[in-house]
């Protein structure tokens, strides 16, 4: 592989924007295609967990059993969505973005497909634990602890090459995609080792165990699954849009902060809890000033966005469209948990529905659309067929979009609601009671079921339609 | 951001601020925390908890009743768990210190528990609200446990479990309704 080392770019504009034949994809094919087609397995069983979910909420006695509990089923769904399709997902964009950036060619890739099946191996042991009654009781901590090793093991395999590509690129010129696929590969391991062994393996005094706990999840959304997202982001509209991103400059000042305060936001969601009160301080104040990266990725992402009708350049793009979905969210997102980290706010809508809807706006309505925008855009290149359905594409677009919109707003406005009504003692928890919330929480997971089913049916359609694929068959979106 | 090794330092620098300057330093802040008693020369609490009860807190992790139901009471001024009677005083770090596993729990379709053995009543009404909680008059959207008790031949009468019994004493032996060196009692 080699490259003019004169050659030159406009600062923001991705690097693949120059007219230039794909290398390297026919090595990605195998692990990109395990690591996906595992995400879409375990998205759609997510889906019918998340179902399950929302009518046992409903109908208590929905499929009661010791085996499905709401906990368990809670638990299963959440641990699937965030390591079965978030994760592997991740694994296959973040290794083939930051191939295209670092013109790197996978060799050995066998490593990466093997790290891809033990992590999957792992997490399927761990549901089954789960279901068995063998789990934890913190939030995304649950699968056994001999699990947490196996999955940094496999990490390690599978999600590090995004590392080597990104130091052995020839240029000495990096783009801001790969500054924070490198941040969260590197970030996401150590943390999780960390946290295991404090909570876990040799646990910590009592309610430290539940800072570091509400550590780990704050590294595991905004700097793993955020950072990652954030990049597919950062390459995807100055790519598809053919244009550099606006106020590119700022973008270092955006990664840095992000990176910085990210972690030590993990306080402000333990406000009233146990711990020191100086230290929930610190969480509310590094909250506040997260909107430092949230500010400038705005202005990065809308602001290119909204130059010389950017958004109907989105809107006609099916990539974009998932991708510009995504970053408005972000953007949401960011400034909901900004705002509702100070004690006043957070006080009525800890423990409530509330806090479900920031999670699904961050996980659902950025990630994973930016997670299907990038497929849809990546996955004819790697396979060298056409998308088979543009029905299905519309019908997954639709259902998701609308399914994530009506789920977010209403645990919102519910959770903010009843919120609000239980600071008052004489309200009780069963009158601000949540069934109108089941009910429509059953009608929107079926949405999600139909879109997923549609996109799962679309991209095996074509995995399994394509030939082995050669770089010059790869199509532009 | 052309230099790896900067990049590296940079983000190491991420991950050790936040863990040193909270973790750390909160388990260096609390660690030390032990037993105590309400009065001087009284007995220490939080008390110890019977065998039975240990059993049964490993039943309430199985059955995943964490993501209903919280172990912490907020003070006055973030939510309403006191006035709801819920704790007659805020959790303090030193209530879990005998917890080798703290279960704080982090959403609410059902009420707090940290204090539920000082407000329970018999062991029959916790068991007939795990058995049966719509007829006991509790939330229609609180799921029962009937898998936890065996019913006689004619149907009438159920028997709880070893692991229903275990998870009655576990509940009753979540208290903090001592005076602590932190927090005092409301009165």
């Amino acid at each position: 592989m080699s490259q003019d080392p004169n050659h030159r770019r406009s600062p923001g504009r991705s690097p693949g924007s120059q007219s230039r034949p794909p290398r390297g994809e026919a090595q990605l094919r195998g692990p990109f295609l395990l690591c996906f087609g595992s995400a879409i397995l375990w998205l759609l069983l997510a889906s019918v967990l998340g179902l399950i979910a929302s009518l046992k909420l409903q109908v208590p006695s929905f499929l009661n059993s010791e085996c499905l509990t709401f906990g368990h089923v809670v638990a299963a769904q959440k641990n699937i969505f965030i390591y079965g399709w978030a994760s592997n997902a991740l694994f296959a964009v973040n290794l083939w973005l930051l191939s295209q950036l670092g013109r790197f060619e996978l060799r050995n890739g066998w490593l990466a497909t093997l790290g891809g099946l033990v992590w999957n191996a792992a997490l399927a042991y761990g549901v089954v634990q789960i279901f068995a009654g063998n789990m934890n009781g913190f939030n995304l901590l649950e699968m056994p602890r001999e699990v947490g090793p196996v999955l940094i093991a496999a990490f390690l395999l599978v999600g590090f090459w995004p590392i080597v590509a990104f130091a052995r690129r020839p240029t000495e010129h990096s783009f801001a995609s790969q500054w924070f696929v490198v941040g969260a590969s590197f970030v996401f391991p150590i943390v999780y080792a960390l946290t295991q062994l404090l909570v876990l393996w040799c646990p910590a005094f009592g309610p430290v165990q539940a800072l570091a706990h509400s550590w780990f999840i704050q590294n595991l959304m905004l700097l793993w699954l955020g950072a990652s997202g954030l990049a597919a982001i950062y390459y995807f509209i100055p790519k598809v849009l053919g244009r550099p991103l606006h106020g590119y400059y700022l973008a270092t000042v955006a990664f840095w902060t992000y990176f910085l305060f990210a972690g030590a936001t993990a306080p402000s969601s333990l406000l009233g809890s146990p711990i020191p009160v100086w230290v929930q301080s610190v969480g509310v104040v590094a909250s506040i000033m997260m909107v430092i990266p949230i500010i400038i990725t705005a202005i990065n992402f809308h602001g290119t966005l909204s130059q010389r009708g950017g958004w109907a350049q989105a809107w006609n793009s099916t990539t974009l469209r998932f991708v510009a979905f995504g970053a408005v969210s972000f953007t949401l997102a960011g400034l909901l948990s900004t705002v509702f980290s100070t004690r006043g706010l957070n006080a009525a809508v800890r423990f409530t529905e509330f806090t479900q809807g920031q999670e699904q706006l961050l996980t659902y309505a950025f990630l994973t659309m930016v997670i299907f925008g990038a497929a849809y855009f990546i996955l004819p290149r790697l396979t060298g067929a056409l998308w088979p359905s543009a029905k299905l594409i519309h019908l997954h677009f639709w259902t998701t979009a609308l399914a994530v919109i009506g789920s977010v707003a209403v645990a919102l406005v519910h959770g903010y609601q009843s919120g609000h009504q239980l600071l008052n003692p004489a309200v009780t928890m069963t009158q601000v009671g949540s069934a109108s919330l089941a009910f429509a929480g059953s009608i929107f997971a079926v949405l999600f079921l139909i879109g997923h089913l549609a996109f799962a049916l679309n991209a095996f359609s074509m995995i399994f339609s394509s030939s082995a694929p050669t770089a010059s068959e790869a199509q532009s979106d | 951001m052309k230099n790896l090794n900067f990049l590296f330092a940079g983000l190491f620098f991420t991950i050790a601020l936040p863990f040193g300057g909270l973790l750390l330093s909160s388990q260096i802040q609390l660690g030390s925390l032990s037993r105590a008693p309400a009065e001087e020369g009284g007995p220490l609490f939080p008390a110890r908890e019977p065998g039975l009860a240990i059993q049964g807190r490993a039943v309430y992790l199985e059955l995943g009743c964490v993501a209903c139901h919280t172990q912490q009471v907020r003070p006055a001024g973030q939510g309403s768990d006191i006035a709801r009677g819920w704790g007659s005083r805020p959790s303090v770090a030193r209530d879990y210190v005998l917890q080798p596993q703290v279960l704080l729990g982090d959403r609410r379709l059902g009420p707090d528990l940290a204090n539920f053995g000082a407000r329970a009543k018999s062991d029959d009404d916790i068991h007939a609200m795990l058995r049966d909680p719509h007829s006991a008059g509790y939330s229609l959207q609180k799921p029962d446990f009937a898998y936890l008790y065996v019913l006689s031949a004619d149907g009438k009468k159920a028997t709880p479990t070893e692991r229903a019994v275990a998870l009655v004493a576990y509940l009753k032996s979540l208290r903090q309704d001592n005076a602590s060196p932190e927090a005092k009692l409301k009165q």
